[in-house]
């Protein structure tokens, strides 16, 4: 789960490994402080979302934050490398062209986004984990969905409504 | 074209994703009868399920290959301040801890997360018994070489039994996220996931056995037979088989699994 989690993140193995190597080492730290009455598995989803973020944080310009709305509207303006939806398109594969497009999504759009949709989490629980107001954790729900429909619709105008 | 009031709120996703009360999804059902761009923009998330459902699962570094992975790990681990303190504590006694961790499982047990308990219990045992000073250990053996007396001779024994923990150190890691899993919550693609896991270690697994069992190191044959016998439970299971998970679990806790394979692995 957190190597899964990680790459959905990172989108390589590289950063990936990175990420898992920065919760197991977590998880090894802080066990002696789990709280029993907590879920196991939402504690290490917490560790891992965490892990994620600072991961981004690390090799992100000074003074970014993930969830901010200057830094939405900057990374907005700012997409990741990597292939636009069109040219995947080409490529034939609408998943392909979704996973490219997540890519592209700003670092808290995309952790929102995975923790929803692959993983099942509810957005409570994402909020709880993030330590954000739940219309927050919507508001980039909203906005990610909102852009992978722009990939969809380019995607079926470039292949002619075959994707 | 009439305008629609929830173009630009997040209704639609909240409904597609099972996040709405009760009245707000009767509220975007009656939406929905009226307004056809909030129809497409529904199916447009079914479509998006769909092709990404289809794409593959990345879960473990390239061709499965972990022991970079729990090489660096080792070392980060190590050099980590905080796990340099965790040997100290171990290093101090662990019975007062022992005590201490029992009690709060005892009370973790008495709640409702019986398997997950027994999971979280193990896992602090396997601290307990110092699986990280082991590891530090052997790095400050590396960058020290030692002066003292000759460093003792290797035989195929010893040699098997420095496989055979590395082995099991790796697989511990998989039978430990087979007890914190919750079958009652776990999602398809970990069970999936642990499955997978579980068969790339059956046959070195088998191998290792095998060489135990000649080589008269009962101790180690007797491990890995439990080790196998749960890795073929789980990895020979139904995805769909909603029990299989409790069921490994339970074979887990029964033969103290984790625990014997740390003591193995100590030795």
């Amino acid at each position: 789960m957190v190597y899964r989690l990680a790459y959905q993140f990172a989108g390589n193995h590289y950063d990936a490994e990175d990420i898992a190597q920065d919760v197991f080492i977590k998880v090894f730290r802080s066990l002696d402080r789990f709280r029993y009455d907590a879920q196991l598995t939402s504690w290490l989803y917490r560790i891992v979302m965490n892990a994620c973020i600072d991961h981004k944080r690390r090799h992100a310009p000074a003074g970014w934050a993930p969830f901010t709305e200057d830094a939405e509207l900057r990374m907005a303006n700012t997409p990741e490398e990597g292939p636009g939806p069109e040219d995947q398109a080409y490529g034939g594969q609408l998943g392909e062209v979704l996973e490219a497009e997540i890519a592209r999504l700003p670092p808290g759009q995309r952790l929102v986004f995975t923790m929803r949709h692959h993983e099942g989490l509810k957005l409570s629980e994402i909020a709880d984990a993030l330590g954000l107001a739940e219309g927050t954790v919507k508001r980039q729900l909203h906005a990610a969905v909102h852009r992978l429909r722009a990939a969809l619709t380019n995607a079926r105008v470039t292949t002619g409504g075959a994707a | 074209m009439t305008h629609c009031e929830l173009l630009d709120a997040p209704d639609i996703e909240l409904y597609f994703y099972g996040e709405l009360p009760q009245a707000d999804r009767v509220r975007v059902d009656a939406h929905l009868l009226r307004c056809a761009a909030c129809r497409q923009r529904l199916d447009d998330l079914h479509a998006i399920r769909r092709a990404l459902a289809d794409r593959p699962v990345v879960d473990a570094p390239p061709t499965g290959d972990w022991s970079g992975f729990m090489r660096r790990l080792g070392a980060a681990v190590s050099q980590s301040p905080s796990a340099d303190q965790s040997v100290d504590a171990v290093g101090r006694g662990s019975a007062v801890p022992a005590a201490r961790t029992s009690i709060r499982f005892a009370a973790a047990a008495a709640a409702m997360l019986a398997i997950v308990g027994v999971g979280i219990y193990a896992a602090f045992r396997v601290r307990e018994a110092a699986p990280i000073s082991r590891q530090t250990t052997n790095v400050e053996i590396a960058a020290h070489p030692p002066t003292g007396p000759a460093p003792a001779v290797r035989t195929p024994d010893s040699s098997l039994r420095e496989v055979t923990a590395e082995h099991l150190e790796r697989s511990k890691l998989v039978v430990l996220g087979l007890t914190a899993l919750d079958p009652k919550q776990t999602h398809a693609g970990d069970w999936q996931y642990e499955r997978r896991l579980a068969g790339t270690l059956l046959d070195d697994t088998r191998l290792y056995r095998e060489m135990a069992q000649e080589r008269g190191m009962d101790d180690v044959a007797r491990v890995m037979r439990d080790l196998e016998t749960v890795l073929i439970e789980t990895s020979m299971s139904e995805a769909t088989d909603r029990e299989a998970l409790s069921r490994v679990q339970r074979l887990i806790a029964k033969r103290d699994l984790v625990v014997k394979m740390q003591l193995v692995a100590a030795n």
